[in-house]
């Protein structure tokens, strides 16, 4: 196992479903058979507006305000399948200081 | 040493009416209808008078900003919310002069004609809520507020509120907002609270102890207030002192006096008698100085050259056995802990300050880390509706400056 994908549990996030989606996105990861991804809590991104917010890591790509409807494209880019560019709306300057901050390994 | 608000420097016990009024306390309050609101205001300017809760503002111009708003009615609001951890001044200047207060406020609110005044005082306060009732119930007894003061026609309510012990509910909107009935959240400024602050309308926020400068200043006038302190930092402050001191508490000093005066000859000195390692002048969101700043003079301006600052006087001074690092970790949970969340930067980049901060603790410090506490801080700088998300940046950035050692991995 070597990728991650972290999504937000801070209240925001949270009154936003992120409990329910990354429970559920837990099953479908399971379910695909993908044992190199991790789903597992996040304390913040600073992005609450867009939440829920969720991030593939080492891969640096963001999804934000994800639901239930789009957790199949997610699990089927973790599998190989195409970006979900849908949900690639974050500003650039703040991805790249949450990439920067993943890599000194604050998980 | 002779001081403005405490008369010997430091607190005596409970200063009743008597004695004040013997101090030539409430003398302008008694002839209110022989000075008008804009000497007062002019008065104010004329000293240099600066914010004592932290930010310094010039509490002249805050006058005349609200003074001048043509909309009505205007508030006048005493900040004693308090929450910076160490900070006492304000609760002893209640319980111990609760009068020189009340008298400025009086005179605050003549100055900007508010109708009424409300009096913020954190509710664990409780000695210093029971003061500050008893010198209201005192003044209104004595005619120095309630209706028609001294025959001049202006008129002053006086309403007291509990503000919620958390760190943000002393922030100046966040108390303008309980004082409505509603959660300890700031608002976002603009505007500010001079003209659109309580129930929208144009309001006179002030800490405690700058509203107890402001009877000083009018009753003896502005030259006398200026013969202390600097050019540029008139007047005095109260300095709060913590338990590392031989003589912990608060010590009025004229601005401008050595940090070193304030540390070895009020405090006495480190109470374990180890070397002084670091000093955090003004609080937990000021920067960290070395030894030598001992001998720098306590004025806003020389700490802010120094890379620091002197918030609202609480100074903290590490022992040679201390751990920068570990008051650095207290410092920044302290700020993640109080972020009141409602603004998505600062949330985050307190929580994860805090975060990258413990993981140095453990050991796994390394440069690729250390470098994102600078780039956290400036990419959040002014993103929040208050000034918290500003505070964690001063002390960590100068403990990286000044103790690299401490934040390399083991």
């Amino acid at each position: 196992m070597n990728r991650f994908c972290l999504v937000c549990q801070n209240v925001d996030c949270k009154s936003r479903g992120s409990e329910e989606i990354m429970k559920d996105l837990q099953e479908r990861v399971a379910a695909k058979g993908l044992t190199d991804v991790e789903v597992r809590s996040y304390m913040c991104f600073g992005a609450c507006q867009e939440g829920p917010n969720m991030v593939l890591y080492p891969d640096r790509f963001w999804y934000a305000g994800v639901k239930s409807e789009d957790l199949d494209d997610i699990v089927e880019h973790m599998a190989g399948g195409p970006a979900v560019d849908r949900l690639d709306k974050i500003d650039p300057s703040l991805k790249e200081l949450i990439y920067q901050l993943l890599d000194t390994g604050v998980f | 040493m002779e001081g403005i608000l405490f008369p010997r420097g430091v607190p005596e016990g409970l200063e009743g009416l008597d004695a004040y009024r013997a101090r030539g306390g409430y003398q302008t309050v008694e002839r209110l209808a022989e000075m008008s609101p804009e000497e007062v205001v002019a008065k104010v300017e004329a000293s240099g008078l600066r914010g004592r809760g932290g930010a310094g503002f010039p509490t002249g111009r805050k006058l005349a900003l609200t003074l001048e708003c043509p909309e009505t009615p205007h508030y006048v609001v005493m900040n004693g919310g308090e929450d910076e951890p160490g900070s006492k001044k304000d609760r002893v200047l209640m319980e111990n002069v609760p009068h020189l207060i009340l008298d400025g406020i009086i005179l605050a609110a003549y100055a900007v004609q508010a109708e009424k005044a409300y009096l913020y005082i954190n509710h664990g306060y409780e000695a210093a809520t029971r003061a500050v009732e008893t010198a209201v119930e005192e003044a209104r007894q004595a005619g120095y507020c309630g209706a028609d003061i001294a025959g001049s026609g202006f008129s002053l309510e006086i309403v007291m509120v509990a503000a919620p012990s958390n760190y943000v509910a002393g922030e100046d909107t966040a108390a303008l907002e309980v004082i409505e009935g509603k959660d300890p959240l700031p608002r976002q400024k603009p505007p500010f609270p001079v003209t659109e602050g309580l129930f929208g309308k144009p309001s006179l926020v002030n800490n405690v102890e700058t509203l107890a400068n402001i009877a000083p200043i009018v009753n003896k006038g502005p030259e006398s207030y200026r013969s202390f302190g600097t050019a540029e930092s008139p007047g005095t402050m109260v300095f709060s002192l913590g338990d590392e001191m031989e003589r912990p508490g608060v010590y009025e000093l004229p601005l401008g006096t050595p940090l070193r005066h304030l540390v070895e000859e009020c405090g006495g000195g480190l109470k374990s008698g180890k070397a002084i390692k670091a000093i955090l002048p003004g609080g937990p969101s000021s920067g960290f100085l070395l030894p030598e700043g001992l001998d720098l003079p306590l004025d806003h301006d020389s700490l802010r050259e120094a890379g620091s600052s002197i918030g609202c006087g609480v100074v903290k001074v590490l022992t040679e056995d201390d751990s920068v690092l570990d008051e650095v970790v207290r410092i920044a949970d302290f700020f993640a802990q109080e972020s009141c969340g409602q603004c998505p930067a600062c949330r985050m980049e307190t929580n994860m300050l805090a975060a990258l901060l413990k993981k140095v603790q453990a050991g796994e410090g390394n440069d690729a880390l250390v470098e994102q506490f600078g780039k956290l801080i400036a990419f959040n700088k002014g993103k929040g509706f208050c000034s918290l998300i500003n505070m964690p940046g001063p002390p960590i950035e100068s403990a990286v400056r000044l103790f690299p050692e401490e934040f390399r991995g083991a």
